[in-house]
């Protein structure tokens, strides 16, 4: 064999084993849990700090800057590193971020991405960074950072959007139903549903059908158990929710929703706006929306509590603020993600944008409870909001359980059997067989 | 022989050559002949590795971009990798979960259908229409932009359009019901089957300019000499396309065969815009790559799963390529 054939052969062999060896990096060298120790601090609130926010640049700039500027005089031995990613991909750079090592020191995440970062060990145990700030937060949403059989509580909470009941008053009134009494059950508002669509003459809809997003929701006002006891099992499988699934079939085969609405959801302020929808949508940043794309829709719209069945209260979906568990500065990080919960720069962000703060101070600021004439959406909606939230609970959350794989699973049993292509007991029969297999799948997964 | 003799003394070696044995020198005395012309003018360097020096960049971005995350695919499908946790090694087991799942099986069903009615439709009516705007008459230009105006547009605003015109109360079904062709609105979103017709005719109508583009440059290169003579020995226009067109452009309509079963079989963005995140009501009309999205995204996403689908999906690709080879091959021979 000659000498550059083999000189050829060797780089090729050299090529190929590097190549294998980084190849398995990708698999392996991602790890399994985070053993990085909980960091300790040193009592010298200094250093320098990443922090990246979710699609907050550039209608929020000058507030999050001010915000940093102030900390930054406050401890001059920090600097603050502010990065915004938009919303699109926000999830995959965490992933990408994570998996390289290299999260930010501060870190906004939402419910997903703080249960996978946590699972993970990633993020540093903030009750133990400071056992002092959990009387800072409304019980409901420092709750929400703590998880299921592991110690500690590991992000802060930040701000929150609560659920309310939005609607068209005129298209209401048309129907027979009273503007001033709302449904308060989930049967109570599929009943409304029905006698709306026998006056809308197919003109207008009552509600959108998307499971996902009624999912598992409808079933917890409904009383329906969605785990067993032990919490190792689905268990939805009930006649409450067989009574559910027959309710939606039925009023979709009458027309009570919009027939696209079954698979997508993305256009209910659309539809609200175009006087073709009576139930809007349930998040008061959405009121802006009309306001601002249907002034003429937003002075006919109703705002109300949300509808909460047997529970009697709403969930509590919170953004919140994460400490990466190896920061070098852990100091400065947990003493930034606290300036940004803290009561006075949460009132003043949801002064910005219609947002709530988690921060129990923040809540109390009378801004919240002002309802103005009681005419005006907004403010109706920013008053009511914040009344909801003082006693919101975990126990209307979606189950940390109840996973995206998990929740598509039954999504898609139940748009078969709301079409009427599978009968309502097969179809929760399926969901609940479907969902039990991935639970166990996951939780074989994690051992 | 003229193109290594660029030296005198080179030229007089390949004459001197030619005076031994006639015709072309054989490899030895190639060999010999540029050795010799490289020690003369030292413009020639003969070091093994001066070619891969030049390859080295694209190179470096081949083996980075596609073939490192190739092989770490490979890798993946064999473990029980998640998101941010590593797997353990797990031989085939993903590929006979794969084989066992009734999802899979509808998946590769719905990739295969779609591409077997896509295809033919991409091959022939960007041909029809490349015919028609070849033709030199006034304004062409204008249509042959129109034409085009769907590639460049982005696959959210075709789908978002798409979706306007096929909904419940949409255009179609508007009109539909305007001239009382039928009494209830047409499902083209909200049925499994319609759904996946539906994105087919948006796939076939973003991919009928593209491709209209392929066959222009093809017909560029028929000679007019042939349709002339062809005229002449009383040939009509439809016997002109079968026997002119089509033979000339044969290669061409299998390389936009090819390129159009890949990106078939590739389909994602039409459904998932057109039936949601579920893939159309059920799931019903999830096709292969809808189902590595949904198996290996997400915060619970099943990563080494996923990588065995998609490796699956690969082999796929891989039959429909070698097929368009194979066809190709089977023409030129």
């Amino acid at each position: 064999m000659s000498r550059g054939r083999l000189s050829r052969i060797s780089i090729a062999t050299a090529m190929a084993a590097t190549l294998l060896s980084t190849a398995a990096c990708g698999v392996g060298g991602s790890g399994n849990d985070n053993d990085a120790k909980q960091p300790e601090k040193s009592g010298k609130v200094s250093g320098e700090i990443s922090f990246r926010t979710l699609q907050l640049k550039p209608t929020f700039t000058t507030y999050v800057q001010g915000v940093i500027d102030a900390f930054q005089k406050k401890y001059p031995d920090v600097k603050v590193k502010w990065e915004d990613v938009p919303g699109d991909g926000y999830n995959e750079k965490l992933v990408a971020d994570a998996q390289a090592g290299a999260l930010p020191d501060v870190v906004n995440l939402n419910t997903d991405s703080f249960q996978l970062l946590a699972d993970r060990g990633m993020l540093a145990d903030v009750a133990k960074l400071d056992p002092a700030v959990q009387k800072d937060y409304v019980p409901g949403a420092w709750d929400q950072y703590k998880l299921p059989g592991k110690e500690g509580v590991f992000a802060y909470p930040w701000y929150v959007t609560p659920e309310i009941l939005t609607y068209n008053k005129d298209l209401f009134a048309k129907s027979g139903l009273d503007i001033n009494k709302p449904p308060t059950t989930v049967e109570q508002f599929f009943d409304y549903a029905e006698k709306i669509t026998e006056k809308s003459g197919g003109k207008y809809a009552a509600f959108m059908a998307d499971p996902k997003s009624r999912l598992p929701g409808d079933w917890q006002k409904m009383g329906v158990p969605v785990l067993n006891e032990k919490k190792d099992a689905f268990s939805f499988n009930t006649p409450k929710a067989v009574e559910w699934v027959e309710r939606m079939k039925e009023l979709y085969a009458k027309g009570a929703m919009p027939k696209e609405s079954l698979t997508k959801s993305d256009d209910t302020s659309q539809l609200y706006g175009a006087d073709k929808l009576v139930f809007g949508p349930g998040s008061p940043g959405f009121i802006r929306d009309v306001k601002a794309n249907a002034p003429k829709v937003y002075a006919k719209t109703q705002v109300q509590k949300a509808v909460t069945g047997v529970l009697g209260h709403i969930g509590i979906y919170t953004q919140s603020l994460g400490v990466r568990k190896d920061t070098k500065s852990p100091d400065a990080a947990a003493e930034f993600a606290k300036w940004v919960t803290n009561g006075p720069n949460q009132v003043a962000f949801s002064k910005e944008v219609a947002i709530y703060p988690s921060n129990a101070k923040g809540l109390a600021d009378p801004y919240f409870s002002d309802k103005g004439d009681g005419k005006d959406p907004e403010t109706l909606a920013r008053a009511l909001g914040a009344e909801e939230l003082k006693e919101a609970q975990l126990d209307a959350n979606t189950p940390v359980e109840w996973t995206s794989q998990i929740g598509d699973a039954v999504v898609r049993e139940m748009q078969k059997a709301v079409k009427g292509e599978v009968d309502a007991k097969t179809a929760l029969a399926k969901a609940q067989e479907e969902a039990n297999k991935i639970l166990a799948q996951q939780a074989k997964q994690k051992k | 022989m003229a193109q290594i003799a660029g030296t005198d003394r080179g030229a007089a070696t390949v004459a001197k050559g030619a005076d031994r044995v006639p015709g072309p020198p054989g490899a030895r005395e190639t060999r010999r002949l540029k050795k010799e012309l490289g020690q003369e003018s030292g413009l020639v360097h003969r070091r093994w590795w001066t070619p891969y020096l030049f390859l080295l960049p694209g190179l470096v971005l081949v083996v980075l971009f596609s073939l490192w995350p190739f092989i770490n695919t490979v890798i993946l499908s064999l473990t029980d990798a998640q998101i941010l946790r590593g797997g353990g090694f797990v031989g085939l087991d993903n590929y006979v979960r794969a084989l066992g799942d009734d999802t899979f099986w509808l998946a590769l069903v719905n990739s295969v259908v779609y591409t077997v009615v896509v295809v033919p439709c991409l091959v022939f009516l960007p041909l029809a229409l490349a015919v028609l705007v070849q033709k030199k008459i006034p304004g062409i230009g204008f249509f042959r932009s129109a034409f085009y105006t769907p590639v460049i547009a982005s696959a959210v605003v075709v789908g978002l359009m798409w979706q306007w015109i096929l909904r419940s109360d949409g255009l179609v079904n508007t009109v539909f019901e305007k001239l009382r062709l039928v009494s209830e609105p047409v499902p083209f979103l909200t049925d499994s089957t319609m759904l996946l017709v539906s994105a087919m005719i948006v796939t076939v109508w973003k991919g009928l300019g593209y491709y209209m583009v392929f066959y222009l440059a093809a017909l560029g290169n028929v000679p007019t000499s042939l349709y002339e003579a062809a005229a002449i020995d009383g040939a009509g226009p439809v016997r002109r396309f079968f026997s002119i067109t089509v033979p000339t452009v044969k290669p061409m309509m299998l390389l936009v065969g090819t390129l159009s079963a890949i990106s078939a079989l590739r389909v994602f963005t039409e459904i998932y815009i057109l039936g949601g995140e579920s893939g159309g009501p059920g799931g019903d009309s999830r096709t292969l790559p809808f189902l590595i999205r949904q198996v290996g995204l997400g915060f619970a996403g099943e990563t080494g799963y996923a990588a065995a689908i998609s490796i699956l999906l690969f082999l796929l690709t891989l039959v429909f390529s070698v097929l368009g080879h194979r066809l190709s091959k089977g023409d030129e021979s």
